[in-house]
């Protein structure tokens, strides 16, 4: 029997030089569904998914629980992890550079990935790799085929990348701020084609990046992460609606506004601290206005909610479940 | 805010144009980009001007000619009323402690090898501005003034976070008491959180000193936040300029339209919203009549043949549109 959930992390833990700088990620991805990672620069948005994907240098220590369809790819035998990585799940680098090569002609670099993953050679593959770069917008790809990664644009290779990491079809694509380097028109046609891919292929998504409101529009579901740990999951309009961490609620804030009154910013105090010393108790106690005596003692859980979000905070802010009802069905009359 | 006293233009720059010979590939003949390309704004004292555009459109040549760092081939800059010295000449070092640089990379702004404390310090022993016997009161202002604490004066830049550096920056700049400064993306590097830490400082130092600033960035909601009024840039030109609160409320110009409409709003549905599609295009291959023609939604015959030019398309707003009202009539004087 299949079960619905596609990746199920467990605990997973990773420090670099003795430093840990993830503190035990609980996460389960579900067949087709879109979660956003958001936090602040540092907080191992990145690390987490290299981890459960194998991609870390060695000095990395990894322990914990990376299951994909039941099966174990953590500390595995290395072809376990190579039957995953790239058809299975399939990554989109933060680093763009690191991805294309400059001095391979795109048609080869997509063709090369589908004689890997997917055993297509000759006219098949090559038949495939124009289909992908249809699929992603490159338009005249048979013309564009035998060009280098620097006679496209930025928004172009950017949705090469996403052409290649299709050419496995995977389950899980894991986009590590696909749209960062991006100009805002070009960010929003990238947003719309990885919202249409997925419905399309039916694919899961994880969307990672420093925009929330991109988060929004991409995803079902999103975790914020601060300083290694996960501190609030839920809902898309749980979390934007009714934020109960008072980080999360922290990030929305400092958001400026496109519209209404100009007003000054809200923003975070302080910065994220560096993984070598972490604060006693909550990690985000200094920074918090809401934190008291026992914040800086005990660290606390991340635990459900009676509305089905995690949280790990002593005293959340905003609405506790009753009170959410009311303000989704508002959030549906604003959206409708 | 315009300074009541003051009615003329701090800065103001006429028919700016700047070309940079650009290679196609290692070995393709040079072609003549118009980098900026008849650029006319005015920036009174204390005003905020937000310039925004695509990547390549010339905001950051434009900051740099503002300040003649960088020298038009055509147009040309006055500040305070009186043309812009040539760059390198006394004149021009003279002035250049009244207008200031703030860029995106404060790592890259910084010299590696001085404290916190040295690199305050460095303009006020450099235009011998303040005597040496007072200067460490005075850096010690300026480090309270932008949210620094004293005992990070012997901080080295490594040893600080992006936001602390970039307020070490700042303090930089605002240590020869500047009138203008230029800003080119100063927060884009930042975290939301400590972007929103750095925009809140920059305004209240605004405030408190009377600076005027061009604030360049590609972070429509930043700009909006900053600036007092908004320049949209379109490949070496503006396309548009009105007050800050009525360009993104309700924008003209279909480029500004489809920037407006591309900027993520948290719990807004992407569907709806107009998506440009296109690419952008290539300085080095300007499009006929108005460049942004090939993308947009709303081209007719003659934005494929004739430029649009800049003009009066409602109270205190400009745009440059063959589809806008008023842009058939001649302007009134
Ligand atoms: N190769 C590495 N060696 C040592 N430390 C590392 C390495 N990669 C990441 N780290 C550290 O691990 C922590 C988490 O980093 P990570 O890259 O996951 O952050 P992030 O949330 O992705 O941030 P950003 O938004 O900047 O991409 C940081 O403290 C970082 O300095
Ligand atoms: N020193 C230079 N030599 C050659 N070409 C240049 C130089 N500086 C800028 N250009 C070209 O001039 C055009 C405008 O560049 P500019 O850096 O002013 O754009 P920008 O709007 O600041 O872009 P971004 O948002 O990417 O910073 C681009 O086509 C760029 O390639
Ligand atoms: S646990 Fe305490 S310090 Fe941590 S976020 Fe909640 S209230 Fe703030
Ligand atoms: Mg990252
Ligand atoms: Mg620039």
């Amino acid at each position: 029997m299949i079960s619905d959930n596609l990746v199920e992390l467990h605990g997973l833990t990773v420090a670099f030089d003795g430093v840990k700088v993830l503190h035990g990620i609980d996460l389960t991805v579900r067949r087709g569904e879109a979660i956003g990672l958001v936090g602040e620069s540092g907080c191992g948005k990145s690390v987490t998914w290299l981890a459960a994907l194998g991609l870390l240098p060695g000095k990395a220590t990894v322990a914990g629980s990376v299951r994909v369809d039941g099966q174990e790819i953590l500390g595995g035998p290395r072809t376990v992890l190579e039957s995953v990585r790239g058809k299975r799940i399939a990554m989109i680098f933060q680093d763009p550079s690191s991805s294309l090569n400059p001095v391979i002609c795109i048609g080869r670099q997509i063709t090369e990935a589908l004689v890997i993953h997917r055993a297509l050679t000759g006219k098949a593959a090559k038949a495939e790799a124009l289909r992908l770069m249809d699929m992603v917008g490159i338009p005249d790809a048979r013309r564009r085929f035998d060009l280098f990664p620097h006679e496209f644009s930025g928004g172009q290779c950017q949705r090469l990348m996403i052409a290649m990491a299709l050419a496995g079809e995977p389950d899980l694509l894991v986009a590590d701020e696909p749209t960062t380097a991006l100009d805002a028109t070009i960010q929003a046609q990238i947003l719309d084609l990885l919202i249409e891919l997925r419905k399309e292929t039916g694919m899961a998504t994880i969307f990672i990046s420093h925009d929330l409101g991109a988060v929004s529009q991409v995803c079902e579901r999103a975790c914020v992460m601060y300083a290694g740990r996960i501190v609030e999951q839920g809902t898309i309009a749980a979390l934007f609606d009714n934020p109960r961490h008072p980080y999360t609620r922290g990030l929305f804030d400092a958001i400026p506004r496109l519209d209404g009154p100009r007003e000054r910013l809200i923003p975070i105090p302080g910065t994220v601290p560096h993984p070598r010393d972490l604060p006693e108790g909550c990690a985000f106690s200094p920074r918090c206005s809401h934190a008291a005596a026992d914040c800086r003692s005990g660290r606390p859980n991340l635990s459900a909610m009676d509305d089905g979000r995690l949280l790990s905070c002593f005293h959340p802010v905003g609405h506790p479940a009753g009170l959410m009802q009311a303000a989704e069905s508002r959030i549906q009359e604003a959206v409708s | 805010m315009i300074a009541p006293s003051a009615n003329a233009a701090l800065i103001e720059a006429k028919d700016l144009v700047r070309t940079y010979e650009v290679r196609q590939g290692m070995f393709g003949k040079a072609t003549p980009v118009r980098a900026v390309d008849g650029i006319n704004l005015t920036v009174m004292p204390g005003e905020t001007l937000g310039v925004v555009g695509e990547s390549g459109s010339g905001k950051s040549t434009l900051g740099r000619m503002l300040l003649g760092i960088d020298s038009p081939q055509e147009g040309e800059t006055f500040f305070d009323g009186k043309p812009m010295p040539k760059l390198g000449t006394p004149e021009w070092r003279a002035l250049r402690a009244r207008m200031q640089l703030v860029y995106q990379d404060p790592l890259a702004a910084l010299d590696r090898r001085l404290t916190v404390a040295e690199q305050i310090g460095e303009p006020l022993a450099i235009h011998k501005l303040v005597p040496k016997e007072h200067r460490a009161i005075r850096v010690a202002e300026l480090m309270v003034s932008v949210g620094l604490r004293p005992d990070q004066a012997d901080r080295y830049p490594h040893e600080l976070s992006g936001g602390q550096r970039q307020r070490v920056v700042i303090a930089r700049a605002l240590a020869s008491r500047p009138k203008l400064l230029v800003c080119d993306e100063p927060v884009s590097a930042l975290d939301v959180s400590i972007q929103a830490q750095v925009v809140n400082m920059l305004r209240d130092l605004q405030e408190k000193n009377g600076i005027a600033m061009v604030f360049i960035s590609h972070d429509l909601k930043v700009v909006r936040n900053m600036a007092d009024r908004v320049a949209v840039m379109y490949l070496g030109r503006i396309v548009e300029e009105a007050s800050s609160d009525v360009i993104f409320a309700a924008p003209l110009h279909p480029y500004t339209k489809a920037l407006v409409s591309s900027v993520p709003v948290p719990g807004k549905p992407l569907k709806g919203r107009t998506i440009l599609q296109g690419e952008p295009p290539n300085p080095a291959n300007r499009p006929s009549g108005c460049a942004f023609h090939p993308r947009c939604p709303l081209a007719t015959d003659i934005c494929r043949t004739s430029v649009p030019h800049l003009r009066q398309v409602a109270d205190g707003r400009t745009a440059a549109c063959h589809l806008l009202a008023g842009a058939d009539q001649p302007v009134a004087a």
